[in-house]
């Protein structure tokens, strides 16, 4: 998590959440940061890495340990199939394999 | 590469942009090369086949294996300097891990990419073994109950 781009430290002299009052909202600090070595991991210990094609499922061949293929949102489900096919070839995991794939019963 | 442009110039020049270069911000950011003579689909010099003049790329091809060398002698005519070697698919495995070695390795040419281009090929070749189909998920919960009754 990470607080928006729009975050400004609270500045007034009676506000409670610059004054760090209990049962008041957090204030971002660097503590909150994540270990180094898992930052941007997912559960599974996979980074995510964007596809859009079989051929950019390719690329993590070497690499099916350490990153997970993500599809495009604007893939057809035509293209989906043929991407989760090659991925499961390879050993890659796909992180949405479901979307446009499977319909609702 | 060419004689008189060294392969750090080259590598300098096109590391911030190169047609075999693919950039991602998801996941903290990636960098992968497309680059058939990278061993690892990794930018980086060391793994970079087009700034290197010996380099080695194990592609796949109708289930079979192509290793691709790169032939220091002639560097005017990069096109003619591949030099690939096909292994069909009824190569044993062991037989084309001993054939790459060797011309990784062998002759001066890069033992350092010796154990990438051993584990590419088993990549490969796993990558073209059947695929058993994902066993059929148990139901759970209310759909468990249904299927209970029906029975």
């Amino acid at each position: 998590m990470r607080v928006g781009a729009s975050w400004r430290k609270p500045k007034g002299i009676d506000n409670c959440v610059r004054r760090r009052f209990k049962g008041q909202m957090a204030m971002p600090s660097i503590g909150f940061g994540s270990n180094k070595k898992t930052r941007h991991m997912m559960p599974s210990g996979h980074k995510a890495f964007l596809v859009h094609n079989t051929k950019d499922v390719e690329l993590l061949l070497m690499h099916n340990r350490t990153f997970a293929a993500e599809i495009g949102h604007a893939v057809s489900s035509r293209k989906r199939v043929e991407i989760i096919e090659k991925a499961k070839a390879l050993g890659v995991k796909v992180t949405n394999p479901k979307g446009r794939v499977t319909t609702e019963a | 590469m060419s004689s008189n442009i060294s392969n750090d110039l080259v590598w300098e020049i096109t590391r911030n942009q190169n047609s075999f270069l693919v950039n991602r911000n998801s996941g903290g950011g990636s960098q992968f090369s497309r680059d058939p003579l990278n061993l690892l689909n990794k930018h980086s010099y060391k793994y970079a086949g087009y700034s290197n003049t010996k380099a080695v790329g194990v592609q796949p091809t109708e289930n079979g294996v192509a290793v691709i060398t790169k032939k220091p002698s002639n560097p005017q005519q990069p096109a003619q300097n591949l030099v690939t070697v096909t292994y069909g698919p009824s190569t044993a495995n062991r037989k084309i891990y001993k054939g790459v070695a060797d011309r990784t390795a062998k002759n001066n040419y890069r033992a350092d990419l010796r154990e990438e281009a051993v584990a590419r090929v088993s990549a490969v070749r796993r990558s073209q073994l059947p695929k058993k189909d994902a066993p059929a998920q148990k139901p759970r919960g209310s759909k468990a109950r249904k299927a209970e009754e029906s029975e």
